[in-house]
């Protein structure tokens, strides 16, 4: 383990996964807002096939779209859908777009691409290895900082083994080498990172563990801290830890004004106790399965709505994450 | 469907259990909990899983699964009120070996089989080619219900990113080998290398100099060499797919939908529950897992306390504690922590109950059962926490609306 990981908002490239329902998308969100705040050049783009950051960057506005736009001062947002990144990517290639454009309406093309595997991450990674290249008319990069929403599919690992799987099944060709470009890039330990996002519960702090295990494995990316989301507050005042056991004692016909049963505050509060325990719990195991240093993310009773909601993210994100104490 | 009331009577009609739901709404654990409830009413019962993640083999308590399956222990089942002549047996589906499995089947030769399992490209794309993954768990699903070794079969769905793509995974598959590029790449010349653009769909012949321009000639070559051996098989193939989705949708499959109560998660189920009554499966009942229920029965009030009576709450609740022996040493802190955490847990019960439901309504009008399995105190991963909700599915209140 390395000692002092790099500050986040230092790297050039940050692909942010994990589970649907896990928040990764607030957590890009939260960084990017951050990142442009400290004076950054930053994109945030989406892959799939729905728009969630500009709703919860600037609530209201339109959609962004392929093409992108600056929803905050330095922050631009778009989404890269798989077959306009194909059509810029053979346009590119072959210089033809007019004939780009009618291989991508052929009905046997769709077919083809809608049933092979594989492109569409590939297309994806090339599209943000694209973006990483691009430079302003001084030669300083387009943007500093992209942070990638990775699609929230069963294995977010999948989508980075892509390019690897492309170059060991495509012989030649500049299919091959681009291939080979976008490999270099998910595999530059010092300028990219992956940071997982999951919740305190059993099932993702599993499959977080595993998606350590085959980063280590299989895939050259670096990772340096899981991202611990929505961790429940104590549930009781100081010094009432046992609230909960303290209310069981009271005899069953306790009379109470205006209340429910004793038996029920009892089962409340035991409630509440026990969804904070299993979080403390899974959290401490995230760290003790993973090997990895936690940021925990406090749990926004109203949920994350907007810019606002995403600040009081912000200061435990770009913070020091902490190392597990195994 | 009208005659499947509950789970019990879904295992009782059915001879196959399909769950389905979004990655994380614990699909997994509910389908070892209904194979264990079948197992419980006296079946001979296999759970088959896709998971990559392995969590069936941690809740089953069995280690790690193979492509066949594993029955668990006797002693085990014994305790969880499984009857003699009953069993449970768990399958954690190897995609790649079962798709190996079906190219040895109907490859036409020797050689045939051989051409395609050493394809560079069969060997890298076999996982994901068309839906393969999906494919692949219903063809296995097939294979166990013809083998008649189990009289009931519980299937945990992959977690694709739309999580009824196994559905229409064998008719992709289909569609693909039929479609007019591939029929070009079969082109016997053009595996051979001889490919010299004499063909005469136009649009065919324009989309595979655009691939060829990018990804090189030898990569079309493999990709022909693939196709081609394939092809010879692909009659048994349709055959095979056709069958796997009549079993899929016939009389002896029900389907049960999983939901967690996040709003996130009722709109996805919400939104697979128009892909399934579209796609004309059967849809037997819809499971919210880890529902928070009120500890009383019927709804949690509207206000804790009742509205205007926090002072003289709090002040009762703290006179009953005083009267403890082990009194607190702040029983009115005490008492109006007490009375915050049953506001607290009712508010997150109402909220449950409000962003579900529109499911519930939709599963009265679509005949459907609906049960709300409760938050266990600790996360099940052991078969014993299995049992538990395997209870609140099969008895007690928990089944009930």
């Amino acid at each position: 383990m390395s000692p002092a990981p790099t500050p986040l908002l230092d790297r050039r490239l940050v692909i942010v996964t994990g589970k649907g329902g896990t928040g990764k998308t607030s957590v890009a969100a939260a960084l990017g807002l951050a990142a442009a705040r400290s004076g950054r050049r930053v994109l945030v783009a989406e892959v799939g096939r729905d728009e969630h950051v500009p709703r919860l960057l600037a609530p209201g506005s339109a959609p962004v779209g392929y093409a992108g736009r600056e929803l905050a001062p330095g922050l631009t947002v778009l989404r890269i859908d798989p077959f306009e990144a194909l059509g810029e990517y053979l346009g590119l290639q072959l210089g033809v777009r007019p004939v780009v454009d009618l291989v991508l309406r052929n009905r046997a093309f769709r077919q083809l691409m809608e049933a092979s595997p594989g492109w569409r991450e590939l297309i994806t990674l090339g599209k943000v290895w694209h973006l990483e290249q691009m430079q302003l008319p001084d030669g300083s990069p387009r943007f500093d900082l992209i942070l990638v929403d990775a699609p929230a599919t069963g294995h977010g690992l999948t989508f980075l083994d892509v390019p690897r799987v492309v170059g060991a099944a495509v012989r030649a060709g500049p299919l091959r080498k681009h291939a080979g470009l976008v490999e270099a890039m998910i595999e530059d330990r010092e300028r990219t990172l992956l940071l997982p996002v999951a919740l305190a519960e059993e099932l993702p702090a599993r499959e977080t563990a595993e998606l350590a295990l085959r980063v280590r494995r299989d895939v050259g990316i670096a990772v340096d801290r899981v991202v611990v989301n929505a961790v429940a507050g104590a549930p009781f005042p100081p010094g009432l830890d046992d609230l909960d056991r303290l209310l069981a004692k009271l005899p069953e016909a306790t009379a109470l004004e205006g209340l429910p049963s004793a038996k029920t505050l009892a089962s409340c509060a035991a409630h509440l106790r026990s969804r904070f325990e299993l979080n403390r719990y899974w959290a401490a195991e995230i760290g003790r399965m993973t090997e990895l240093p936690i940021v925990e993310l406090p749990h926004l009773a109203r949920g994350i709505r907007g810019p606002l909601d995403l600040e009081r993210l912000v200061p435990a994100l770009v913070g020091a994450p902490r190392a597990n104490a195994a | 469907m009208k005659d499947v009331r509950d789970p019990g009577a879904l295992v009782r009609a059915r001879r196959i259990v399909v769950c389905v739901g979004a990655g994380g709404v614990g699909k997994t654990t509910l389908a070892a909990a209904i194979a264990l409830g079948a197992a419980r009413e006296g079946h001979r019962v296999l759970v088959l899983t896709i998971d990559p993640a392995r969590r069936l083999a941690d809740a089953l308590g069995v280690g790690a699964l193979g492509n066949e399956p594993r029955a668990i222990d006797r002693d085990v089942l014994g305790r969880l009120g499984v009857p003699e002549h009953a069993a449970l047996s768990a399958l954690m589906l190897d995609m790649k070996r079962t798709f190996d499995d079906l190219v040895e089947r109907f490859a036409e030769s020797e050689e045939a089989r051989e051409r395609i399992l050493g394809n560079r490209i069969y060997q890298h794309v076999s996982d994901a080619l068309a839906g393969s993954a999906e494919y692949s768990a219903m063809e296995k699903v097939f294979e166990i219900a013809s083998s008649g070794e189990f009289d009931r079969i519980v299937v945990d769905t992959p977690p694709s990113q739309h999580a009824l793509d196994f559905l229409e995974a064998p008719q992709r598959l289909l569609e693909f080998l039929d479609s007019a590029l591939v029929k070009l790449l079969l082109h016997p010349a053009f595996a051979a290398g001889r490919f010299g653009f004499r063909i005469f769909q136009r649009s065919a012949r324009r989309v595979l100099q655009v691939i060829e321009k990018v990804s090189g000639m030898a990569f079309l070559e493999d990709v022909s060499e693939f196709l081609l051996a394939f092809e010879g098989m692909s009659e048994g193939f349709r055959e095979r797919a056709r069958k796997v989705e009549a079993l899929l949708t016939g009389p002896q499959t029900g389907f049960v939908l999983a939901a967690g109560p996040a709003a996130e998660s009722v709109a996805h189920a919400e939104s697979m529950l128009g892909r399934l009554e579209a796609s004309g499966v059967p849809l037997a009942g819809i499971v919210l897992n880890r529902a928070r229920l009120w500890p009383e029965r019927g709804s949690p009030p509207a206000e804790i306390p009742e509205p205007g009576m926090l002072d003289r709450a709090t002040e009762s609740l703290a006179r009953a504690l005083e009267a403890l022996d082990e009194r607190p040493a702040d029983a009115r802190a005490a008492a109006s922590a007490a009375i915050a955490a049953a506001s607290e847990y009712a508010r997150l019960v109402r909220r449950d109950e409000e962003s579900t439901r529109s499911l519930r309504e939709r599963a009265d009008r679509l005949a459907c059962f609906y049960c709300r399995v409760p938050e266990l105190p600790r996360d099940v991963h052991e078969l014993d926490g299995l049992a538990r909700i395997s209870a609140a599915l099969f008895g007690g209140r928990s089944a009930a609306r």
